[in-house]
């Protein structure tokens, strides 16, 4: 029992909102008090917490767990490109709290769910009883999207599909009653979620964390890897699992990065995997690689164009046979879509009986199939009180009620031509849970959804009713009843609360199994060495553009003082390849002539420079191309180097807003500073094997270009040659620093082209690039038995011999000789050309661009 | 009758192909009127991976891999076919007013006992499928034959012959895509456009239908040879009478098929049936020749 005065300190600081909320006439259950108004009992241990916390320390932990996410990258926002969009959850400092007896009721409900699903899917796809014997409806069956009629082999033999793992969707309805809204089979999403929450509130409420007498979380997952390493049935000492996402485009493939790397698998996309030879295999460096599991994130239809869906460039073609065949095996099955069936939870308590022979102890939404023609007519008669979903787009919820009357005819004529494609469900009223608010800064009642997952655990005793996990915790959303997770503000965490206190382990506890040791190497999947390699080249030339950028500020602070013909901004111009706007007169006169002039000039030149769209080459581009390649391989970058990455973005995102040019160059500083931060945390915490190779190749041959270019520029095609000029140079390629401290503040072209070009200790030098680039190459894993170099190691050989064979004499007196400049020009042309086609060649050799699989099917007989 | 059938189906691809993977539906099946013996599928070039199994119609499916580089794909199915006679619908089946049949065939909230559990399955057959949607002009179009009150078999019969008369076959009009609406106002098309015409308006009053693959014996004009490879697959349907079973009708010729009639397999509209469909990685473009014979074994 809580101790009165407690209580009453509550009510008067914190709680205070929260009882004027539940005083407002209503008998919902809540979560926190009781309906006589006394906080429960489980919150004890938490709201002595909460009460020393105050109001205060809960925005500052609001505020530390929300940055802590969104260093993180969590999200669960597929167009995260478009930077405006871009928006991360909440994390509710107040976890959702559930008693040791209430969670034995639920666990065991969701066990007998979970059960129930895995004997219905296995009828269905086999004998179908159900059907043959009119529990199940044939048209609910075979309408839904995810049923696949290549799943239903009629051989004896085949792998029936099977759920492995699984979310549930529950809520607390307002007489406090447990419901399962809904299951996922066949992507679900929200554990890695779960864990990375638990981890911020971990750190946001550490102390409390560590105390609490809660379920943890970890032994969860690695009971996932077992069972999962268990399914591969030839390999099962050292099985290849392989996590199948859609790719950096679909809404969930943080998590499926998050995933793959706690669990260490690879990260694949349909076109990293082949069938050959009857087995599914992964394109790698080093050839093809046979995958033992696959955990798809990849919904049914679009797994095997050959058996499903033609047109899906998702999927693996032949995939279907070779797990029809038990050459692989896929978690979950292809074909368990179906128990997504919005309808079923109408049937699920007769299933229950028939199946199982025991009533449903958890009950679902109240919901009519309109298949049938009773609930057609019922619903039908009155359509406003219901929520209608169509199982073709289950996700969305029609509501008549906001319905004019030709929408409403318009729904009723649908519903009358295919009736069985609707779900007519009643409105379900959610408990409430303390939340905390942040925008009120006040603690308040709030509806939430509720994740759990399962996990269908072989075991040592396949007999028992035990045999599915339920994880302890889960995904929690502030939201009505029925919302996706993406769509709620506000995520929090489950707390399970234990008779005893839980030891604290740490999420990387020590595996209970042996480990083979693996190291990276050519198993490496071509397309991450190609996505390794562009972010290679564009955050090098990100770094370029943004140093070029940098010393058009500088320039551009100093523009008035002159003529613009005068400046270098021109060269720089062209360094950029930016056209100088229309509107800037080269002639304008100084700034103490015609001072409103000059500030025009000032803003459309900066314009140029700053306020960019987003249009091929600028710095926005160039950055989201990088990160388009770095999401694609989201579990090879450290968390340090993915956190840089997020901070990275929010400055190129704010650089169109700044006024001042000192504003920006300081930007510019720390975008520069921020691309290094994110490959230096590259190098030191990669693997030094092929992965890091390939970026570091696809870095040093932009760099290498970049360089040339901008020698060639400066020196041979420049509208202002000089000293002012080779100081940008060296300024904008970071090796100021180094001359004047060979050469003090005397800027010779001799030594300039002895520093950029020749000095193999210089790391900005093309010298050492070249030998850096020759080197990397060379490691590379290449054809054996083959006499002939390949053509990427010729490449580089040539323009390296070009360096070195240069008649240094001819270059001599570059300011006063014509003949030095073409000489000069001309090593440079020579040194970038097999540059510019190193790419193509490294693409050709390792990149996989085998042509996407296409259908074929022809229409035959016309009898 | 007895049957030597040979299917030949090649494709020539404009460039090569490195990997392909199939699915032919190529082998008759087995029925209690039909036997398939000497059943072989010649793959050129070999594939090294050949798989059978049954799929969930029960219809034969060779799955095939061809990892060689290759250009042209060959495919040839041989069988030798004996067809006995079918058996003819009898009993209160046919008698039963059609309304009472699509009443049985509707959908419980209670298990039923009537509902015998053929009827549960057959009620699939009701939906729509990939190529075959319901609609109204379709259902009206039923209703022409299936008036009120009247018994099942007599309005599936004149439905038949209906399309039969009113509809001209023309080779030309047609390609896998045309949509059924559209053969229904050109009233013309070709088997396998008349199949899934029946089909839709069989479904939109609510009778299960299927489609069947397969061939017919062709016979040459009187005093002439029969050529070779002239034959062509042909297509159908099946409609199904609760209390009996499945019916076919080939509204293409207006008749109930009979011993002539193979059957190669069933499903919900030809995609369920394609002879040979793949996948493959280059291939360009190609070119398909497609060549049948049905001899009569004496």
């Amino acid at each position: 029992m809580p101790s009165p005065t407690l209580t009453h300190s509550l009510s008067e600081s914190l709680l205070a909102h929260y009882q004027q909320r539940r005083n407002e006439p209503n008998d919902t259950y809540d979560d926190l008090v009781n309906a006589a108004g006394k906080v429960r009992s489980r919150w004890q241990p938490l709201i002595e917490e909460f009460n020393e916390l105050g109001l205060d320390g809960f925005q500052q932990m609001a505020l530390e767990a929300q940055n802590l996410l969104y260093e993180n990258g969590v999200t669960f926002n597929a167009y995260e490109d478009d930077v405006r969009k871009m928006r991360s959850w909440q994390l509710d400092p107040i976890p959702y709290v559930i008693t040791p007896q209430s969670w034995d009721i639920l666990e065991a409900g969701l066990q007998q769910r979970a059960r129930l699903l895995e004997r219905l899917v296995a009828d269905l796809y086999g004998e179908r009883r159900v059907i043959r014997d009119g529990i199940l409806p044939a048209e609910l069956v075979f309408s839904h999207p995810g049923w696949l009629f290549a799943a239903a082999d009629n051989s004896s033999d085949a792998d029936r599909p099977q759920v492995l793992f699984q979310g549930m969707d529950v809520m607390r309805d307002h007489h406090g009653q447990w419901r399962v809204l809904g299951d996922w089979t066949q992507a679900s999403s929200g554990v890695g979620y779960a864990l990375e929450n638990r981890v911020v509130l971990a750190r946001a409420l550490s102390r409390l964390y560590r105390d609490a007498p809660l379920h943890r979380l970890a032994g969860f997952l690695q009971n996932f890897h077992r069972c999962l390493a268990e399914l591969a049935r030839p390999n099962r000492d050292a099985p290849n699992i392989v996590l199948l996402t859609p790719g950096p485009g679909s809404p969930g493939y943080f998590e499926h990065a998050w995933l793959a790397n706690y669990m260490n698998f690879s990260l694949v996309e349909g076109s990293d995997l082949v069938v050959r030879d009857g087995r599914v295999a992964m394109r790698t460096l080093g050839g093809l690689k046979t995958v033992d599991v696959i955990v798809r994130q990849i919904t049914d239809p679009w797994c095997d164009p050959l058996e499903l869906r033609g047109d899906s460039l998702l999927g693996v073609p032949g995939l279907m046979q070779a797990a029809r065949r038990g050459e692989v095996a896929i978690a979950n099955g292809l074909g368990v879509g179906v128990l997504e069936h919005p309808a079923l939870a109408a049937f699920l308590p007769a299933l229950c009986r028939h199946l199982l022979g025991e009533p449903l102890k958890l009950a679902g939404r109240p919901l009519l199939w309109c298949g049938l023609p009773q609930a057609r007519d019922a619903v039908l008669g009155d359509l406003t009180p219901w929520r209608i979903r169509d199982v073709r787009d289950a996700e969305r919820v029609i509501q008549p009620e906001h319905m004019d009357d030709a929408e409403l005819e318009q729904l009723r004529q649908t519903m009358t031509d295919a009736p069985h494609f609707f779900v007519a469900e009643q409105p379900l009223i959610s408990a409430t849970s303390p939340s905390y608010d942040q925008q009120n800064n006040s603690i308040l009642p709030k509806p939430v959804c509720l994740r759990f997952f399962a996990l269908a655990d072989p075991g040592d005793d396949a007999n028992s009713t035990q045999r599915h996990r339920i994880m302890p915790g889960g995904l929690a959303w502030v939201a009505e009843p029925g919302t996706a997770p993406m769509d709620s503000q506000t995520v929090k965490d489950i707390w399970v609360l234990s008779p005893v206190v839980q030891p604290h382990v740490s999420l990387l506890q020590r595996a209970q199994s042996s480990l083979l040791v693996t190291r990276d190497g050519s198993d490496l999947p071509s397309r991450v060495a190609e996505n390794l390699f562009w972010i290679g080249r564009y955050g090098e030339r990100l770094d370029n553009r943004s140093r070029l950028v940098r010393e058009s500020m500088v320039c551009l602070v100093e523009q008035g003082q002159w003529q613009l013909n005068d400046t270098l901004l021109p060269d720089l111009f062209t360094a950029l390849k930016l056209p100088l706007p229309s509107d800037v007169n080269p002639y304008q006169e100084p700034e103490t002539e015609d001072p409103a002039g000059a500030i025009r000039q000032f803003s459309a030149l900066r314009s140029a420079l700053l306020d960019v769209a987003r249009t091929e080459g600028d710095i926005p581009w160039l950055f989201h191309s990088l990160l388009h390649n770095g999401r694609a391989v989201r579990d090879h970058l450290g968390d340090d180097a993915w956190r840089t990455l997020n901070t990275l973005r929010q400055r190129v995102h704010t650089l169109p807003t700044l006024q001042g040019a000192s504003a920006a160059q300081h930007s510019l500083e720390e975008i520069i500073t921020l691309v290094a931060a994110v490959f230096g945390l590259c190098n030191e915490t990669m693997p030094h094997h092929f992965g890091w190779r390939f970026m570091d190749i696809g870095r040093i041959t932009e760099r290498c270009i970049a360089s040339v270019e901008l020698l060639k520029l400066s020196m041979i095609h420049a509208q202002n040659p000089g000293p002012e000029l080779w100081e940008r140079v060296l300024s904008a390629t970071d090796n100021l620093t180094v001359y004047r401290r060979r050469y003090r503040s005397q800027l010779y072209p001799t030594a300039i082209l002895d520093l950029l070009l020749f000095d193999e200790t210089n790391p900005r030098s093309i010298g050492y690039m070249l030998g850096r680039l020759q080197r990397q190459i060379e490691q590379l894993p290449h054809p054996e038995n083959t006499p002939f170099r390949p053509r990427e190691i010729r490449l580089i050989i040539q323009a390296n011999s070009h360096l070195h064979l240069v008649d240094l004499d001819s270059l001599s007196d570059l300011e006063q000789s014509a003949d030095a400049r073409q000489a000069l020009e001309t090593l440079l042309n020579d040194v970038v050309a097999p540059l510019y086609a190193l790419t193509e060649a490294i693409s050709n050799s390792y990149f996989s661009h085998a042509e996407q699989p296409k259908q074929l099917v022809t229409v035959q007989g016309n009898g | 009758m007895k049957y030597q059938l040979r299917h030949t189906t090649r494709y020539r691809y404009s460039s090569a192909v490195t990997l392909s993977q199939n699915e032919a539906r190529l082998l008759p099946r087995n029925l209690d009127w039909q036997r398939c013996t000497q059943t072989r599928l010649t793959i050129t070039p070999a594939p090294q991976r050949q798989h059978e199994r049954r799929d969930f119609f029960g219809n034969r499916v060779a799955y095939f891999a061809i990892q060689d580089i290759h250009d042209t794909l060959e495919v040839t199915a041989h069988s030798l076919v004996t067809t006995e006679a079918r058996p003819v619908p009898e009993g209160d089946a046919c008698t039963t007013r059609w309304e009472a049949a699509v009443e049985q065939l509707t959908p419980q909230s209670q298990v039923s006992e009537s509902n015998d559990a053929d009827s549960q399955e057959a009620r699939l057959f009701t939906l729509d499928s990939p190529f075959v949607h319901h609609s109204l002009e379709l259902k009206q179009f039923a209703l022409e034959s299936f008036t009120a009150q009247r018994p099942l078999l007599e309005a599936i019969l004149d439905f038949n012959q209906r399309i039969f008369t009113d509809f001209q076959y023309d080779p030309g009009f047609s390609t896998l895509a045309t949509p059924v609406a559209e053969v229904l106002q050109q009233k013309k098309g070709v088997c396998q456009d008349f199949a899934h015409l029946a089909i839709g308006a069989l479904r939109s009053i609510g009778l299960p239908a299927r489609y069947v693959s397969g061939y017919l014996e062709t016979l040459p004009p009187p005093g002439q040879q029969k050529l070779v490879g002239a034959d062509a697959s042909h297509a159908w349907l099946s409609v199904f009478m609760p209390g009996w079973g499945w019916l076919d009708i080939d509204p293409t010729n207006g008749s109930l098929p009979d011993e002539r009639y193979l059957t190669l397999g069933w499903g919900r509209d030809y995609g369920d049936v394609t002879p040979l469909k793949g996948v493959m990685n280059g291939g360009g473009a190609h070119e398909l020749q497609v060549e049948v014979d049905v001899t009569a074994v004496t």
